[in-house]
């Protein structure tokens, strides 16, 4: 007999999400994933200066708003027809970079290390390593005081690294990276200012002019960052990746095969030539890339709070029209479908895509490309999330030495009285595209599809699974009181659901055709 | 030995942060130190549940160097509920909450990032879970979604204090742009319609500085009341004084020079913002003076204009962010016109940040406590 249980909140990711499982022989049969708030960011845009789109987009989240105040700045600069200056490009490319890996640092220790990690066995340690000694003192202090909150309660389960020199090391980490997410945000400040919401891009280019010392200042700390992530990031996952109680969830948590990107980091001023690279993957068929086909995006609200008559659109012509009485819905999320297919986005997608020798190495070594069809779970996810990331803090070593410190940083361009723009870049959590129209010199409609409402989306017309939903089928719930394991499959895919859910009401949203460029 | 494993050098260490932080001398160290013992000795639990937010004050928060995050969530605070950090999910989460409204009423103090939507039956914002169960796809039943509006009511009455931390709690900020669909209500109204005597503290700006919000809490745990605040309930220790009246750039605004073309931005210049649409001159900040990120930068100071995010009218009432402000006078900003009116009411020149904590202080000492 089917059991249903409900997880909600879904904690250590961003915004409100609602799980629903069913269980049925101590493994989930079925799933449904709900995001349960709602502002309507886009719908303010419209009437507004264009210039003020940056400064409120990168607003719909605050963990990742370098991604959406890029894309808005390349949606403009298309828009406006400008000839970005290289130092732009590269000073944008430093920024993101230097919060993607803000972002995967705390992704992996401070939202989901506590998945694995057991914080008590720390109380158990017994080494002279003084600073191993100090972090026993103060978990002993707060479990002694009855008083270990935020570590304590948790989900148990009887799989959580419990060595104690390797649990206390893993904890010393988690506090080691608070440091170095709070530097790599004070890397990016040297140019934008300050975080979260930065002010260093505008349309046509930035603000700060690269200079000996800014660049300076920037190397110095990202020298520190990439030594932290060699040594400690890339080894931490390697060692939870090499737990055998985990070896399960190589596989487990697969999403189905379907991946998308669409390419980030341009490495020229045309945006050509992208550092990650775009392209789809679908049933598994890894070696085989397919060329990324915008038109192909449509979003299905069938089980969405939305009204039916808003089915099936590309979201260059999106309509939003909010039913929170919908009989079958169950989610402010809408489905976007890839050619009618669920498609997860993310690290993982990307580096399924781009395939660099490192991640192609571990894969080979874990023995996930055997025998196809290739399955990729949970601790993929996680593994190439730290691979991109050491993948980008390199890059931005050679990033900072093209810089020309006499070179221009904008391209000053007077507002069209009619025009269209979009920006497709890549962040954090996956592929992310930004679409404005400019209509008498003020923003006539804005769209934004996000990369957790790819993931997190929920079934559409056909019936056919979200991401997420798919990749929860199977997972083993031995414990109904402790879905563990079922907390541990979402969060591999840092959902960000402040961003997800981002839509425009109907009665502001009346411009309906976008160019197709 | 404090309690808890903390020594008594660690906890002069905290107050001199502490001191440092809310600009005190540290003359008054020795007395932060032992408000902060005793403190420790019962741990002030912490509720922070987030509504329409972005998490972008949750992620401020961990940017803040004195103290650092992991001496205040576990040495300082009894943080019990913040989404984003804690362990536990689910129901285990919710029970946190509900313990801590049981067993601590009274005690608690409640921070909230985001404001509360209230159409709907509150549908716009839910987290957590009602018994109640409610039909679900093909026959099966689940349990309700809860509102935070749900949330609210029942943490509200047994909060020691509230904390709208960031524009949007405090102000409605951006998600209050489309309150007539979701009806966006700021904090201190919803509080209001449950008990009008309950203070909130509005800490302004999106994000909040972390110091703002760390600052505040302190301020307030130390002296045990609610600090002094402006007619829009922003602590006067951060809000006193405009951007523009401590502008490093200030001389170049009085002489004229202006940057109005970002390829003409030699850093020595130090040009002002003001053409490029600066709102400095209308917002109540201290910004200029404690910067961001570990003191790296700050708005103004990487060519960009101040947008005025800690004010109310953020953002919708200071668009269009990159044209300049309407009428001002140059030479100085005394004369504002009635367009600004809003903000020349706010305008009460408070002392510099931390002068009244230090009075209070005092008067402690002065009243024999010693």
């Amino acid at each position: 007999m089917a059991e249903l249980i409900s997880i909600d909140p879904v904690t250590r990711i961003e915004g409100h999400l609602r799980m629903d499982v069913e269980i049925e022989d101590g493994v989930v049969k079925d799933a449904w994933s709900s995001g349960t708030m709602f502002r309507g960011i886009e719908m303010l845009l419209k009437g507004k200066h264009p210039w003020d789109a940056q400064q409120v987009t990168e607003r719909i989240c605050g963990v990742c708003p370098l991604v959406h105040g890029t894309a808005s700045s390349y949606a403009l600069d298309d828009a406006l027809g400008v000839n970005l200056p290289d130092n732009a490009r590269l000073i944008r490319n430093l920024t993101l970079g230097a919060n993607f890996i803000q972002s995967h640092i705390l992704h992996f220790y401070h939202l989901a290390a506590l998945d694995y990690v057991d914080v008590t066995a720390v109380l158990n340690y017994s080494g002279n390593d003084p600073v191993l000694q100090e972090i026993k003192g103060k978990i002993a202090g707060l479990v002694a005081a009855n008083d270990p909150y935020p570590l304590l309660p948790r989900y148990e389960s009887n799989d959580y690294v419990s060595d104690p020199t390797l649990a206390t090391t893993l904890v010393n980490h988690y506090i080691q990276a608070l440091e170095m997410r709070k530097k790599a945000h004070e890397m990016l400040t040297i140019f934008y200012g300050r975080m979260p919401s930065f002010v260093g891009t505008i349309p046509g280019g930035v603000t700060q002019q690269p200079t000996i010392s800014n660049v300076a200042a920037f190397r110095s700390r990202l020298a520190e960052l990439r030594d932290w992530i060699d040594r400690i990031y890339i080894q931490d996952i390697l060692t939870v990746a090499g737990v055998s109680a985990y070896a399960p969830f190589l596989t487990a948590g697969d999403s189905g095969g379907n991946y998308l990107a669409y390419g980030g980091f341009d490495q020229d001023s045309k945006g050509n030539v992208k550092f990650l690279e775009r392209g789809v993957i679908t049933n598994g068929d890894i070696m085989n890339v397919k060329d990324f086909d915008e038109d192909q995006i449509t979003e299905s609200v069938a089980y969405s709070w939305y009204e039916d008559s808003t089915e099936g659109l590309n979201p260059r012509n999106g309509k939003t029209e909010p039913e929170v009485d919908k009989t079958n819905g169950y989610t402010f999320l809408k489905a976007p479908r890839y050619n009618g297919q669920p498609m997860e986005v993310g690290p993982l997608a990307r580096m399924l895509v781009m395939k660099p020798k490192m991640l192609v190495d571990l894969a080979t070594q874990l023995n996930l490309l055997s025998t196809p069809p290739f399955q990729f779970g949970i601790l993929p996810r996680h593994a190439a999330r730290a691979i991109e990331c050491k993948m980008i803090a390199d890059e931005m070593d050679k990033w900072l030495d093209q810089l020309d410190i006499n070179g221009n940083i904008w391209d000053k361009k007077d507002l069209p009285g009619d025009s269209y723009g979009r920006g497709l870049v890549e962040g954090p959590r996956g592929a992310l595209g930004h679409w404005i129209h400019i209509v008498d010199k003020k923003i006539g409609n804005y769209q934004a599809v996000v990369p957790t409402t790819w993931n997190a989306s929920p079934r559409d017309k056909d019936g056919t699974r979200g991401p997420i939903e798919t990749s929860l089928i199977g997972i083993p719930v031995p414990d109904v009181n402790n879905p563990i394991n079922v907390v541990r499959t979402i969060r591999s895919f840092d959902p960000c659901l402040a961003c997800a859910i981002h839509v425009i009401h109907p009665e502001h949203n009346g411009v309906k055709k976008f160019r197709v460029v | 030995m404090g309690s808890k494993g903390v020594s008594r050098r660690q906890f002069l260490k905290y107050a001199g942060a502490t001191a440092a932080l809310l600009g005190l001398s540290e003359a008054m160290v020795p007395e932060i130190a032992r408000a902060l013992e005793e403190l420790a000795s019962g741990k002030p639990p912490v509720i922070w549940i987030q509504g329409q937010n972005c998490t972008g004050c949750s992620v401020s928060f961990l940017n803040t160097n004195y103290p650092m995050v992991t001496e205040l969530v576990l040495d300082k605070l009894s943080v019990r509920y913040q989404p984003n950090v804690m362990a536990a999910a689910g129901d285990v989460a919710t029970k946190v909450i509900e313990d801590t409204m049981k067993d601590l009423s009274g005690k608690y103090v409640l921070v909230v990032e985001g404001p509360i939507p209230t159409k709907e039956n509150g549908r716009y914002c839910t987290f957590g879970l009602e018994d109640k169960m409610v039909p679900f796809l093909n026959g099966r039943q689940r349990r309700e979604d809860k509102p935070i509006e749900a949330w609210m009511n029942e943490l509200v009455p047994g909060a020691a204090a509230i904390i709208a931390n960031g524009n949007c709690a405090s102000f409605g900020g951006i998600p209050a742009a489309n309150e007539s669909v979701t009806g966006t209500t700021r904090v201190i109204d919803y509080v209001a319609k449950i008990d009008k005597s309950k203070p909130v503290i509005n800490i302004g700006g999106c994000p909040s500085h972390p110091d703002w919000f760390i600052g505040t809490i302190l301020d307030y745990l130390i002296n045990k009341k609610v600090p002094d605040l402006d007619q829009h309930n922003r602590p006067k220790a951060f809000f006193g004084q405009l951007i523009h009246e401590n502008c490093e750039r200030r001389a170049s605004f009085d002489a004229g020079l202006f940057l109005e073309d970002w390829n003409d931005n030699d850093p020595d210049l130090k040009l002002c913002m003001f053409k490029m649409g600066c709102k400095g001159p209308v917002t109540y900040a201290d910004c200029p003076i404690r910067r961001w990120n570990s003191k790296v930068n700050w708005c103004v100071g990487a060519n960009a204009p101040c947008h005025g995010c800690a004010e109310p009218a953020f953002y919708k009432n200071l668009s269009p962010l990159y044209e300049p402000l309407p009428d001002i006078h140059f030479a100085g900003i005394s004369a504002l016109p009635d367009t600004l009116g809003w903000i020349a009411a706010g305008a009460t020149a408070a002392g510099i940040g931390g002068h009244y904590l230090y009075k209070q202080l005092g008067k402690k000492e002065e009243g024999g406590e010693e």
